[in-house]
Order: structure tokens, then sequence, then C-alpha cells
């Protein structure tokens, strides 16, 4: 959702590129360095698109590029693959590896590879706090000097030493430390080399890849270097016949075995007794037992939070003091006093006005709520929950062809459908891609129709509630089980990295929140305002009344809707929050029924995806997956929603 | 005592009827494979060389004859153990080797495959594997032993001895991420999902890839 700032642009061409292992902070010190903020939270997977900024140092303007977090430079999923595409096609002046300090084994493994490339290198040994607190000590001039490389200690969440990172801007002496492979292997490196043509990072580190069996490197080949694909194949497989195991494995191996050596040197580990209070938390959140009563509680607290403060408390504030007591009679004075009546009054104030009914729904209704639900998710994020819950719901995500790790992008769409269609990028196969894709524009919804639909569920009852969940999670469940049977290709394996639970600090959750709301008033409020002028001109038009009579063999006969309730979801087509936010008003009204409330929230749960997941959509999956979705939701959504509204009708169930 | 192929089969054989609580001679000699290699004539002959006792239909072993065949059973299942989980052969295959196996195997080898094993209790198809005495040494002289990661308890530390994946791209992964022999992995948790730490790394598995990592248990 921090939408890359393309302007940003380095003076001399050259970029500096903060490159680690994901959930290490590069997006944090991305942050300090160039003052804008990109998404931080605790867990993998996090910023999934480059952000670009721009950075001062010593009256010189610096290009910067945070990149998605990496295991390898040998990509194994969507996102690890857009950081080794920057290191091969961007003008990468120099190379920033931010590491995390208990974990050096790891963040090594990628130093080698970025040594190989040839890039001149600094490390900043991040959360170096973290490492003291768990008694592990770094040789840091040891570390220094073994790889050549300027490290610095830092702590990227209180700031301290980042300022001594600015010698990465200048840093250009490359290191020449390298590593000795199997002779067969070296010999199928020069081999490749030869047919290599000279690049931006070493030859040398592009044919250890292709040696490796890297398969999203053969665009690259196809590119620079036409018709040698079979020749680099043929040289590969006559080099894996030397050895019973992949070669990318034996490369990795190689490289380990020198981590180790590294590590033992420059890392001491001294043995502490008591585990602390957030391990013990962390780890009592994914047991077997202990893990369902506090998700319970996340989510008991979750509908308090939003759906009680939040829906309740905040928008009857907003809603009956600020707009119904103050703007909307200001607004109607004013636009009185110039327009006693007529069109433009109308336009502005009446009953389809923008202020009385867009921004009434915008500011006063939704924006509350998913201010509630931004601060709450954050905290959760920030928390390092979310990983311990997709371990909880593994086995339950495996039923439906996708593993525990696609819970984050799901939870993700609890706050924005449109953000987590494009953090899907962090599943591995297109199968999971498009499955997920398609729940998220199904059933998912995103803050701001949540609110308000707990926000009504909770005037209703707690079993009106129960209805709603346990049809929308039933719907989602029964639709991912099929979809994992029709749809070809396979599920990936779960291997996800948990990271440890930690205080989220308030200042980041407060920038977060901020940053979130301010995307939302952006891309929300035209659309409000939008829809509120379609309806304006339907009601002007008289068609309004066509539709709602065209519309009512649906709504009124088979979902047992009030007529009124059509215009809710003509809106729906635009957002499915505003569609909410209008059945919201007429309930309040009393104009819908316990039951009536259900099925309509039902139906316009699982109604279209808003526009700009669409878009999203269409971006992500190709614009023909995305119609097709599209296609298959809408009908299906009011089918579900009469089949339910029947159910109750049978078992004259009034709740 | 005579030792000879047909021999060890049918006795094997007797063995596995008595598992199924059949000691009929009839229903032994109607099994395909003894029928192959004995008759009533063998039977009798090895009755005679004291390795069972035949009493009108019902046929029991000797002391003798069910030393005999405990060894060999063992080293059948043991082999089969061996080909299914370090191998992973096809049934047929496994089923093949395994018959030939078991009459190679030295006593010495056989304990070094069960140690390697983790001394498993028993075959893949969840029949008892008799006990060596490798098995039943204690404490300090049990050798260190090779086990799936699975089979280690919530808190155990295992170093990896080998990965046994036919999956490339799943060696790439659990490298990057340093799992490899030699590394040191902790059992976290079993449910719902498998969790290790290597380092200060806590990585969540699916229990398929954990079965594929073998490790010598550290204590």
């Amino acid at each position: 959702m921090n939408h890359g700032g393309a302007k940003a642009q380095s003076i001399d061409g050259e970029w500096l590129v903060l490159v680690g292992n994901p959930n290490v902070g590069k997006s944090v010190i991305f942050g300090a360095l160039t003052g804008r903020y990109a998404t931080v939270s605790n867990y993998p997977g996090t910023t999934v698109e480059v952000s670009r900024g721009t950075a001062r140092i010593g009256g010189k303007k610096q290009g910067i590029i945070d990149s998605p977090g990496v295991n390898s430079l040998v990509p194994m999923s969507e996102d690890e693959k857009v950081t080794r595409d920057i290191l091969l096609n961007e003008n990468v002046g120099s190379v920033l590896q931010v590491m995390d300090s208990k974990n050096l084994r790891r963040s090594l493994l990628i130093t080698l590879q970025l040594v190989e490339m040839g890039l001149p290198i600094t490390l900043a040994l991040n959360m170096y706090d973290e490492a003291g607190e768990r008694g592990i000590s770094v040789d840091i001039e040891s570390l220094s000097k073994t790889l050549g490389l300027n490290v610095v200690p830092t702590i990227a969440t209180q700031r301290w030493n980042l300022d001594k990172l600015s010698d990465a801007f200048h840093h250009r002496s490359k290191p020449n430390s390298v590593i000795k492979y199997p002779e067969f292997i070296e010999d199928g490196i020069r081999r490749i080399e030869a047919l290599l043509p000279s690049a931006r990072i070493s030859a040398r580190s592009i044919a250890i890849m292709l040696l490796s069996g890297d398969p999203t490197l053969s665009g690259w080949v196809e590119k620079n270097i036409p018709g040698k694909a079979a020749d680099i194949e043929d040289i590969r497989s006559g080099v894996q016949t030397r050895f019973k195991e992949p070669v990318g494995y034996i490369i990795n191996r190689v490289r380990l075995k020198t981590v180790d050596a590294i590590v033992s040197d420059v890392v001491s580990q001294e043995k502490l007794g008591k585990s602390k209070l957030s391990t013990v938390i962390g780890s009592l959140s994914m047991h077997p037992v202990w893990g369902v009563p506090i998700l319970l509680a996340v989510l008991f607290l979750m509908y308090e939070f939003v759906g009680v403060l939040g829906a309740g408390v905040s928008v009857d504030f907003f809603e009956t003091t600020i707009f119904e007591g103050f703007v909307n009679p200001w607004a109607e004075r004013v636009v009185g006093y110039v327009f006693p009546s007529g069109l433009i009054h109308d336009l502005i104030v009446g009953q389809y006005g923008i202020v009385t009914m867009a921004f009434t729904y915008a500011i006063a209704i939704i924006l509350p709520i998913v201010g509630f639900f931004f601060i709450f998710f954050s905290f959760l994020e920030d928390s390092g929950y979310l990983p311990r819950l997709a371990v909880m719901v593994d086995r339950i995500f495996k039923l439906m062809g996708l593993n525990g790790k696609a819970v984050l992008p799901m939870v993700l769409g609890l706050g924005c459908d449109t953000m987590a269609t494009m953090t899907t990028r962090i599943l591995e196969t297109k199968k999971e891609r498009i499955i997920v894709t398609l729940l998220l524009a199904l059933g998912v919804p995103c803050s701001a129709q949540l609110g308000v639909i707990l926000g009504m569920l909770g005037a209703v009852s707690l079993s009106a509630t129960l209805w709603w969940a346990g049809v929308v999670i039933g719907v989602m469940f029964i639709v991912g089980l099929l979809a994992s049977k029709v749809l070809p290709g396979e599920a990936s394996d779960f291997i996800l990295e948990i990271p440890p639970m930690r205080m989220p600090q308030i200042s980041n959750i407060v920038l977060k929140t901020l940053v979130r709301v301010e995307w939302y008033l952006k891309e929300a409020v035209p659309l409000f305002i939008l829809g509120t002028l379609f309806l304006f001109t339907l009601d002007k038009t008289h068609a309004l009344k066509y539709l709602e009579a065209a519309g009512s063999p649906i709504i009124v006969n088979f979902l047992n809707l009030p007529v009124e309730s059509t215009q809710a979801f003509i809106v729906g087509f635009l957002r499915r929050d505003y569609g909410a936010a209008g059945l919201f008003a007429l309930q309040k009204n009393g104009l819908l029924t316990p039951v009536q409330t259900v099925v309509s929230l039902v139906t316009m749960t699982l109604f279209v995806p808003c526009i700009a997941n669409l878009l999203m959509m269409i971006k992500e999956r190709g614009l023909k997956a995305a119609l097709l979705m599209t296609l298959f939701i809408f009908p299906f959504a009011v089918l579900v929603g009469g089949v339910l509204n029947f159910i109750f009708k049978i078992l004259s169930i009034t709740l | 005592m005579i030792k000879d192929k047909g021999v060890e089969e049918v006795l094997e054989f007797i063995w596995s009827q008595r598992e199924q609580g059949s000691n009929s001679v009839r229903e032994l000699l109607a099994i395909e494979e003894v029928a192959e290699e004995a008759d009533m004539e063998t039977l009798r002959r090895m009755a005679g060389n004291n390795l069972i006792k035949m009493d009108g239909d019902t046929v029991v072993l000797s002391l003798d004859g069910e030393k005999l065949a405990e060894a060999a059973i063992r080293r059948h299942r043991l082999a089969e153990r061996l080909l299914t989980e370090v191998l992973s052969l096809d049934a047929e295959s496994i089923e093949k080797n395994a018959c030939s196996f078991e009459h190679t195997l030295s006593h010495e080898v056989t304990d070094s495959i069960c140690t390697l094993l983790g001394h498993p209790p028993t075959c893949p198809h969840g029949l008892p594997i008799p006990k060596g005495d490798c098995c039943r040494k204690t404490g300090g002289e049990l050798k260190p032993i090779v086990q799936q990661l699975s089979a280690l308890d919530v808190g155990d530390t295992g170093r990896i001895a080998f990965i046994v994946s036919n999956i490339h791209s799943r060696l790439d992964k659990l490298g990057s991420l340093g799992i490899v022999p030699g590394s040191s992995v902790r059992v976290h948790q079993k449910r719902p999902a498998f969790v290790i730490q290597i380092g200060e790394t806590t990585l969540a598995l699916d229990p398929e890839i954990i079965k594929e990592i073998y490790v010598k248990k550290v204590f």
C-alpha cells in the first residue's frame, strides 16, 4: 500500500539498494534514511513491492531502493525474484545489507552471494540489542576484517547508529574474498562465464546462478545471450552428472560451510537462564491447546475495539454529534443561502447529496471504523502474532489446497483486500495465488465493511453475528475446497519463519495507521462521491425507481429485503463498504429485521470486489482471471443470500 | 544345523503365521511362497533337524528354529524399513530386495542398520521387529542413532545427518534457511504444525518435510 514514488531519483543515476533476509528491518532503515514511510511490520513478507526514495547526504541527493526480503539470491518466490532482478538489472552503485545480528548465519549466506556479484557492500548489523538480550555477541572488528567490509552495528527502531550508515553511500571498494567450489563446479563456472556478456554484476555470480539451475533467469538469458540457453544447459547437466545431489544444493552447502567457519570465529553465545515473557507468550499463542483461547481472545478484543468502540461509540459521536448536529445543518444553511433550492442544492445537501451522503458515509461512518481497525491491526502485525496464527490454521488451510502461510494475505484482507491481493505474491505457486485472490474477492470483508457489519450485528444479537460469520466462513471454505480440486497445479511446502514476539512501538503504530488512513481517504472518498453522483443521477432521472422495480424480484422476493436496499447494492458495485454503509443507514431507520440484516450482510459480504480491488486483481492475475472471478462471485453472492433466507424461513428462525 | 534359503523362508512363515494366530501345517503349505520352497517332505526334514515340532496338523518352532526365525524376521523387516525410509523405493522393489537382503546380511550389519534407523519397533506394515543385541544395550553404550526429526520429542535437539528428499526446490529452500546436514535443530512443538528452532530462527514446517530430515539426537 505504499506507492513507491516514481519521482524519487538518484542524481548520479546510481542507486543504493537495501538487501537482506525477511523481517530484519530494511524498511525501518529505508524510512529513517529517506523520510519516506515504507510499511513496517513484524512478519516476513511485509514488503512485496519496491519502494524508492531519496536521501540527502552531504548536500548530495542519493536514490535508495528498499527491496523485498530474501533468503537466497536464487529466488524461490515472486518477491525474492524482484530483489534479484533489481541487483541484476538496475544501476546499482552500492548495497547496504541489513542483517539480523542474532541470525548471522543466514545473513552471511546472502553476504557471500553479494560478494560474488562484485558489488560494493556495507553491512548493517541490525537488532543489535536483541542479540545482546539473547547473550549473543559479535566480534565486529574481526567480521569486518574477514570479509573486508564495513560493518556497522545498528538498532534501526531506535535510530541508533543509523547516521554511521551514510558511509554506505560513498563506499565503493569491492571485497575480493571468494569461495572456492569443488573443481567440477569451478570448471562449469568458467565455461559458462565464457558465454556471458559483461553485466552490472560479475559474470562469475551469474554463471553460478545458472549452474544452480535457476529457472527464473531464462528470460535474462533469452534477452542477453539469445540462443545460448541450450549450451548453458549442456554445461549444467554435464556438471550435474558428477554429483548425486543437485548442483545448486552443493553450491549452497559450500557457502554454508564458509559461513559456519566465519560464524564460529566471530560469534560467541553465552548461555542465558530464564526465557523472557514475550517468548512464553509467543510459544503459548501457537500451542495446540492454549493457542485456541488466545485466538478467541484476539477475536473478542477485535470485536470490542473495532465493533463496539469504533463502530458504536465513535461512529455515534461522529455521525450524530458532529455531522447531524453540526456539519449537515451548517452545510444546508450555507448551501441554502446561495441556492435556496434546485439541482445544485440537492446535489450537495439533498437525500443523495455529496455532503449529506458521501461525506457522512465516508467520514462519519467508515473513517472511525477504519481508523480503529488499523490501530488494532497494526498492533497485531507488529507483535509477531500473525505468523503464529498461520501455524494454528495450517491444517485447515491444507484442505483448501493452501498452507498456513496463506493466512497472512487473508488477515491482511480484513484491512484492505486490494493491499492483500498484492501480498499474495508471498505465496509460491500460481494455484495458491489464484485461490487466495478468489477468496479475498469473494468473502473477506475489508476493515471498512467489517466495522460496519460488526456494528450492525452488534445491534442485533450474538447469534446473528455467529450466523453471519458461520455462513461466510463456511462458504469460503467450500469454495476454497472446490477451487483446490478444480484448479491444476500443486500446493507449496509450508515453510514459514516465526519472528520473535515484540512489544509494538507506539510510534510505528501511529505512523502506520496514519499512512493507511490517508491512503484510505485518497482511494475511497472519490469513489464515494462518484457513487453518490451516480445515485443522484439515477434519482433525478427517476431511473432509480425503475432499477428498484427491476431488482425487486431478486431483492424483495428472493432475498426478502426492503426495496430501498436496492440502492445499497447498486453502490456496492463501487465499494462493498459503501453498500454496507447504506445497509447500516437502513437498519438505523428500523427498515431491516434481524433476519433481513443477516441475509443482506451475508450477500453484501460476498458481493463483487470493489473497483480498486478489481484493478489489482487484473494487474496481479490478468484480465481474464479477474473477470471470471467477478462473474462467478456476483450471482453466487445473491444465491447464497437467497438460500440463507430460505433456510431461515423453513426453520422459522427469527434471531 | 542346516541353514539354507528355503528353510529360513519356511521358518519365517511359521513365525508370521503364528503372529496371525495360526499353527496349521495345511494353511502353511497353502501359502504360495511356501509351496514354492517346501513340501511335507521338507517339513519332516526340518523336524528331523530339530528346527520345528509337528503334531498332526500343528507345527511349532523349536528353540533352535525360534532363534533362526527371529533373526531372519528381524533382518527382513529392518531391510524393509531401510528400503522404505532411507532409499524411498516403491512397494514392489522393497519386497523383492528385502527378501534377498535378509539372506545375506551379517549380524553386525543388521545391528548397524537397526542403529542407523533408531531401533525401529515395527516394520512399515506395522508388524513388530524382534529386538537385537544393539537394542538391549542401554545408557552410555547406546551409539548415537539416526532417526526422523519427527520422532524427536518436544524440546529435544538433533544434529542433521541427512535429508532425504526427491524435490530439488525443497532442498534449496531448506538450504537457504540453513537446514543442511551438520546443523542442529531443536523441536519446539509438533502440533498443530511442526515448529523447529535453528539458531535464533524459528520455523514452521510441513510434517512431510520433517519426515525427510534425519537427525542424530544430541543429549
